[in-house]
């Protein structure tokens, strides 16, 4: 076996090594967490999609994402209802409303969904227990999205207070989540939801749910829809506007900028932070690796060795980066109450795997030019 | 006269050096002509700043010669790739002043780090044992360099240039950070091991107290050879 002189040359100096761990564990740690949130956020875009039982959606050409919604005519959905393979078609309502925690009495923004009582509009069948469905029936009723942050108050079922300085009572809970659009979620009956918005009138939808037969094919019955409705709407897959929704997020607002540039300082940090480590531990052992040369090892040996302590310092330092994100994301998802759906994916794993490697071997890459360098002749 | 060339390990012709370009070009050495027969140990001494460490990079390939002739173990290395040039230097034992041993590594490993130079794995630790027995150091052969005296250090690094046999070894003031015994004992080594096996020594030194274990004294002032002493054995 070879002697492992990379592995014996990095543990050698036990501080050094702890240090260069601890800094490649922290980059790895900030790219986590950039990608996590960015993560998170692509997928609580696209959170309450998944949760409607529904598998065309109609939007407002103007409409940028749901929470930035334009209202169109419910006729649409009625053109919609005659169409072959339709079984169901669902107006949904939605809008923010200024919502008064009953104990502190402070206003939130909180996102309000106005739908039909009699229409099953989510999958989840919480939506529709029975006391829930009393609920949605009364006069000023609403249910709360568990998921909720708690500066909103009590949820519980009873709780009176105002939203558009209008009495309102909970009737009930749910679990939606609403991402980062939203702190929380209410959702009430049509009617209710034009007490509280008044002026607003139902024929005026937000989001047109489309429910097929099981057996029609969504693509085809899209194409047929947006070839057929005027052009104030625009016709949608479930992929389709699940997608559309984590583009507005990610491409055309600042947060996809934001973790991106988190993710290439993160990086550029690691790189420094290697570099800075390889560079010593180089400058170190300068007579050695001259001394090595004389000998006759040649200089890819040497770059070699250098590549290794990198790869070994992307390991080391990965390791425990991967677990303190782990424990980052979960004290994330407590702090948010589940609302921010973030968790660690095996191909995020992976990437960053890579992405550490292909730091460390930069960093070493950059770092090496000193040894490939190093004249053996300087050493006598 | 003609020479067999196996019987010379170094065959200097007309050999000049220069440092430097253009205008700061300054002649370090100049029209060097000295042969090493094998089986030799020669001593080059001389004041500083005379050429003596040059000429020995020189020998060792570790430089490209300028101008003149210059065999090293029957090869002319004048005009050979930076590749070709580290095939050379594996045949030749550097041995210099400070020991170069990498703290990180155990004796016995950082003199198989040498005999891993050849490929050969599966005896390198019984060669690098084996070598440092021979220096006395059998009972210190799993220590790091830090746990080493000086002169214990100094002999790990000659077991490092010796293990592979080489035929010519080029030694630069080995004993200069040595106390007087642990001097008187390295050189002995060496010299030992030279005789026994044949090799061609050309040893750098300022060290009087060993001149003794040469069969030949050269010395080298303001680049030219000044001196080329045999001291009958």
């Amino acid at each position: 076996m070879k002697t492992p002189l990379a592995l014996l040359n990095l543990t050698h100096e036990k501080t050094r090594l702890l240090v260069a761990i601890a800094g490649v564990a922290f980059a790895v740690l900030l790219v986590f967490m950039n990608l996590g949130f960015l993560g998170a956020l692509a997928k609580s875009a696209s959170q309450i999609y998944s949760q409607f039982d529904a598998d065309v959606f109609l939007l407002s050409p103007q409409t940028l994402e749901i929470s930035t919604n334009k209202a169109f005519p419910r006729e649409r959905l009625y053109q919609a209802a005659g169409f072959a393979g339709v079984e169901r078609t669902m107006p949904i309502y939605a809008g923010y409303g200024q919502w008064r925690n009953p104990e502190t009495r402070k206003n939130r923004s909180i996102f309000v969904f106005g739908i039909n009582p009699d229409d099953p509009v989510f999958l989840d069948p919480e939506f529709r227990s029975p006391q829930n469905l009393d609920a949605l029936r009364r006069p000023d009723t609403t249910l709360i999205d568990r998921l909720s942050r708690p500066e909103f108050g009590s949820q519980q079922a009873g709780t009176i207070t105002e939203l558009e300085r209008r009495r309102v009572t909970v009737g009930g809970q749910y679990v939606l989540g609403g991402g980062f659009a939203a702190d929380g979620t209410l959702l009430m009956s049509d009617q209710n939801f034009r007490r509280f918005f008044d002026p607003f009138p139902l024929n005026l939808i937000s989001v047109g749910l489309i429910k097929l037969q099981p057996e029609s094919d969504p693509d085809r019955v899209a194409a047929a829809l947006a070839a057929a409705l005027p052009k104030d709407v625009i016709v949608l897959t479930k992929p389709q506007i699940v997608d559309r929704e984590r583009t507005y997020w990610i491409s055309t607002t600042s947060i996809g900028f934001i973790f991106g540039l988190g993710v290439t300082i993160s990086c550029i940090v690691g790189v420094i932070i290697v570099y800075q480590i390889l560079y010593t531990d180089i400058a170190d052992h300068m007579k050695q690796y001259a001394t090595l040369k004389a000998m006759g090892y040649r200089s890819g040996f040497l770059v070699q060795t250098v590549i290794q302590e990198a790869i070994i310092l992307a390991v080391l330092g990965y390791i425990p980066g991967f677990i303190i994100s782990l424990g980052l994301y979960e004290l994330t998802r407590s702090a948010t109450a589940g609302g921010l759906p973030i968790g660690m994916e095996w191909e995020r794993a992976l990437f960053v795997l890579l992405l550490t490697l292909s730091m460390c071997i930069l960093s070493a890459v950059i770092s090496v030019r000193k040894v490939v360098l190093a004249d053996p002749a300087e050493v006598f | 006269m003609t020479r067999i060339a196996s019987s010379t390990a170094v065959q200097i012709r007309q050999l000049s050096y220069f440092f430097g370009q253009g205008d700061l070009r300054k002649q370090v050495l100049y029209d060097i002509d000295l042969d090493l027969p094998r089986g030799q140990i020669v001593i080059m001494t001389g004041p500083s700043g005379s050429g003596k460490t040059t000429l020995l990079t020189l020998i060792g390939a570790l430089r490209t010669v300028q101008q003149g002739s210059l065999q090293v173990l029957d090869q002319e290395i004048v005009g050979l790739s930076r590749a070709a040039l580290v095939t050379v230097r594996r045949n030749i034992g550097f041995i210099f002043q400070a020991h170069n041993l990498f703290e990180s590594l155990t004796a016995s490993q950082n003199v198989e780090m040498a005999v891993e130079l050849l490929d050969r794995w599966g005896d390198k630790r019984q060669k690098a044992v084996q070598m440092l027995s021979q220096l006395g150091l059998a009972d210190r052969v799993d220590y790091k360099p830090s746990a080493l005296s000086g002169g214990q250090k100094q002999r790990v690094a000659i077991a490092r240039a010796l293990v592979n046999q080489p035929a010519l070894v080029l030694a630069d003031e080995p004993t200069a950070a040595l106390d007087k015994q642990s001097g008187r004992e390295v050189v002995t080594l060496m010299q030992e091991l030279a005789k026994s096996q044949g090799k061609t020594i050309l040893m750098v030194t300022h060290d009087n107290r060993i001149l003794d274990v040469a069969d030949r004294i050269i010395t080298l002032v303001d680049g030219r050879l000044e001196t080329d002493e045999s001291l009958a054995s």
